[in-house]
């Protein structure tokens, strides 16, 4: 394949409970740390979950950030921001003379909730004497009491466009969401901007939603959320036996995407390149989760689009975030697209991080070339739970050394859409 | 990955919309078309006190029921973005001709929403249940006020979830949340799917229902819409002097978008051809665009290049143009970089005079009666145009349709926050 159809990524980032840069989290994921811990910040007790994947204590204190965008600022668009400085910062475009309409940005975005403090203030200065709430008086003036912001604040799109001009971008550019396959369709809509030569580099990612009240009672709502029992550190199983349910994160990942023409003419360093991609969307009828026919046609329209045979790949990050329906559609996926072949192992990053939903992929994507670079896979699970019983051979316990030059990298969503990119070694 | 060296080319197949103006295409683009403006005051919830009272509001019974036992079970689910989106849908499908396609894989969804807002009686109900710190979950389970449905109702891929199921479309789906630029960058996304090989058609444009409280109230605070009115009528009046902030709207609009060769083979009738998207990002400030036009003209300029077409050959522009003082001063200076000495004669003008700001649903429905202006030599009119405003000094079409040709378009729309789409739009040539 030629260099200027080659997508090679020149630029990594990431910010989640391990870590407040990819070095951070890297080293933790190596030691077999979780970062799923029990809930902070709001009383779980009458919530089923009681353990997630938070990055507690997150300010913009010494981030740089104005006061007045800080305003409408949370935890996810901290996160976003972190990450896409890093990302943006090794790639370096700028030191290379890029103007910001040479570069795009594309991310899917996790769900902004309203935040019920926001909006208190409001309704108690419209509560009736008998404590109904008087909606003339709200009508009428008690909504005057929600910061004039707050708007902004719950647009989806505004974290995005805060990093957009924090970092000068003012190319190509689109906002998916909320779930995992909206943060991979961001990462391919990535590639296909700078294959088209739309933009000479493209960052494109994902960040999660903030752990909150809402985001818990819709994991619950879906019935894919874990039931704390007590029993264990709180992690998801990927693939596991047991207790089934996925654990929510924090987290926000990015990575930069060039041309490998582009990226050698500037002298920018690379060490993997995406070579491929496939989506997929049905629904099953009876869980939150696609189909495994989906799964294993995004898979392999993946495979076909990088010219490789399922046999060609090294590792599979799986999606395995761990829930009922999720986990038996992509094991039932795996075991038809790569049936006859046992030469591949499986991680997930799901157990130390929580389910990140539209940074997964991007995170999962950056953690794929730290594991090409280094040539070692961290462990998915602390231990080893009667996994590999399971036919997937999924690392467990500690890390395992391995040359992996070629990754099959998969995401879903509760609503059936699904993804897979190829990342690949350049080496 | 590699680049597809020829690319394929995108036509138009079918179109829907539901606007504050009609049910579907033809009642919207023949009203349009006098000059009738769809704006009056709200009825759908109560305004006494709020300074602007007046919007586009999208008659219910517009709306197709949720008939057959497979979409009832689904209604639960939906918005009333979705309510709309599935009406638009359900003509641009039937055009199109869409349930023959029988790959069902490689057709798609591509959908600009933003999911629906909390009403304030929820509020009132979810703060019975919380003291500023706990939640007593089982009371407000056991109250039975709460529909655990009202969490996907604002979940912006609901919609298109529910949409790929009600019409069967088990290819790429793509939810996309950029604001007042949604419908745009979806229908220029679903384009990029199929260019790549990806699908051969696709579902693709926008939806949105802000017309209640909390919708509404974020706009007021932001002090974005228009609160010096004589009459709804009169209230948005883009690119006039007197212009002082948007009228908000509800509505949808979808497109079949498909590969030409699949088209063909299936000898579906084209409409026209989508020959260019752009997309960019000012950079420059949340609350304000750029001065200088720099993301409107980098997107502009970005759909023409994907044309592969220069300024003069484009004979009409479609333009944002929302009737607030700062985007149309900047779209003017947008259209004088990208047009130069020829900006004064190129007719543009803005749908929003008539049907408001439709936010995620605008860029669809311009895109369509853009072209569906193709079709009739028609070019809708930018109504209450009454007093001239020196920094915005083009041809914006007065008050008046204007009957002349014209075979390829531009379609403006500038997201709040600052990201910005453009649709090239042409009529199908060999």
């Amino acid at each position: 394949m030629k260099a200027d159809t080659q997508v090679v990524i020149t630029g990594t980032g990431l910010a989640c409970s391990l870590g407040k840069d990819t070095a951070e989290t890297w080293d933790a994921l190596l030691s077999g740390k979780t970062g799923v811990k029990p809930i902070s910040g709001f009383d779980v007790a009458d919530f089923g979950s009681h353990e997630a994947a938070q990055v507690p204590g997150l300010t913009p204190d010494g981030l740089g950030i104005h006061p007045r965008d800080a305003r409408i600022m949370d935890i996810h668009s901290l996160l976003l921001m972190m990450a896409s400085r890093e990302a943006f910062r090794k790639a370096h475009p700028v030191h290379s003379g890029m103007l910001g309409e040479e570069m795009g940005f594309f991310a899917g975005m996790g769900m902004i909730d309203y935040k019920i403090d926001d909006l208190m203030p409001s309704v108690l200065k419209s509560l009736a004497p008998d404590g109904s709430i008087d909606y003339h008086a709200f009508y009428s003036g008690g909504y005057q009491e929600i910061h004039p912001l707050w708007p902004l604040a719950m647009l989806n799109n505004i974290t995005f466009c805060q990093v957009a001009i924090d970092l000068g971008i003012r190319g190509e550019n689109t906002v998916f969401c909320p779930h995992a396959e909206g943060g991979m369709i961001a990462v391919t809509e990535g590639c296909g901007t700078v294959l088209e030569g739309r933009s000479r580099l493209a960052l494109a990612g994902g960040v999660s939603e903030k752990v909150s009240p809402l985001s818990l009672a819709r994991g619950h709502l879906a019935g894919v959320l874990k039931i704390s029992t007590g029993d264990g550190d709180g992690r998801c199983r990927p693939f596991g036996e047991g207790d089934k349910g996925t654990v929510l994160g924090e987290g926000a990942g990015i990575v930069a995407l060039e041309l490998r023409s582009s990226a050698d003419a500037r002298g920018a360093a690379y060490s993997t390149m995406l070579t491929g991609y496939g989506h997929a969307c049905e629904p099953l009828d009876d869980g939150p989760a696609p189909t495994a026919r989906a799964i294993a046609r995004a898979m392999d329209r993946a495979i076909e689009a990088a010219s490789l045979r399922a046999e060609n790949i090294d590792l599979i990050i799986a999606h395995g975030d761990g829930t009922l329906h999720g986990d038996k559609s992509e094991k039932e996926a795996i075991t038809q697209v790569f049936s006859g072949h046992s030469d591949f192992v499986v991680f997930s990053s799901k157990a130390a991080l929580g389910h990140l939903l539209a940074a997964a992929p991007a995170v999962d994507i950056v953690l794929g070339t730290l594991i090409i670079e280094n040539g070692i896979i961290p462990p998915a699970m602390p231990e080893d739970a009667g996994q590999r019983g399971l036919g997937l051979n999924l690392v467990t316990g500690s890390p395992v050394r391995k040359n992996v030059r070629k990754i099959m990298i998969n995401c879903q969503s509760y609503e059936g859409q699904c993804s897979s990119v190829i990342l690949e070694s350049v080496a | 990955m590699s680049l597809n060296t020829t690319k394929r080319r995108v036509v138009i197949t079918g179109t829907g919309m539901v606007t504050p103006l009609g049910r579907n295409c033809a009642e919207t683009f023949d009203k349009a078309s006098k000059g009738i403006s769809g704006i009056d005051y709200i009825t759908n919830f109560d305004t006494t006190g709020l300074p602007c009272r007046i919007g586009g509001q999208v008659k219910d019974e517009w709306l197709e029921p949720f008939d057959d036992r497979a979409a009832g079970r689904l209604e639960r689910y939906s918005s009333r973005g979705l309510r709309m989106m599935r009406t638009a849908v359900l003509e641009a499908a039937a055009q199109a001709g869409l349930s023959e396609v029988k790959d069902r894989e490689r057709v798609g969804v591509s959908l600009g929403s933003h999911g629906e807002n909390v009403s304030v009686a929820e509020m009132s109900d979810l703060l019975r249940f919380y003291d500023g710190r706990k939640w007593d979950i089982p009371g407000l389970i056991k109250s039975g006020h709460y529909s655990p449905f009202q969490l996907y109702l604002r979940k912006p891929d609901t919609a298109t979830s529910i949409l790929s199921m009600l019409f069967d479309c088990r290819g790429t789906s793509l939810s996309i949340v950029s604001a007042c630029s949604a419908g745009a960058q979806a229908i220029g996304e679903a384009c990029r799917v199929i260019q790549d090989g990806k699908a051969d058609a696709m579902i693709a444009g926008g939806c949105e229902s802000t017309l209640n409280f909390m919708g509404f109230i974020g706009f007021v605070l932001i002090k974005a819409l228009s609160e010096k009115y004589t009459t709804p009528q009169t209230a948005s009046r883009p690119f006039d002097r007197k212009r002082n902030g948007f009228v908000m709207s509800e509505g949808a609009g979808a497109v079949i978008l498909e590969d030409l060769e699949h088209a063909r083979s299936r000898g579906a009738v084209i409409l026209g051809e989508l020959l260019g998207y752009g997309a960019s990002a000012d950079a420059y400030r949340i609350t304000d665009t750029h001065p200088k036009a720099e993301g409107a003209f980098i997107a502009m300029a970005g759909a023409l290049e994907d044309a592969d077409l220069a300024p003069e050959e484009i004979g009409y522009v479609n333009a944002h143009g929302t009737s607030t003082t700062q985007n149309d001063l900047v779209e003017s200076l947008a259209m004088r970089r990208v047009f130069g000495e020829r900006a004064k004669s190129v007719p543009v003008s803005s749908n929003k005079s008539m049907l408001g700001h439709t936010i995620a649903a605008a860029g669809a429905i311009e895109c369509i009666t853009t072209l569906m202006g193709m079709h009739r030599s028609i070019i809708l009119p930018t109504i209450n145009y009454e007093f001239r405003d020196p920094k915005c000094d083009l041809d914006f079409v007065p008050n008046e349709a204007r009957h002349m040709p014209y075979r390829r378009a531009l379609s403006n729309s500038f997201g709040f926050g600052g990201q910005n789409a453009c649709l090239c739009i042409g009529t199908f040539e060999e």
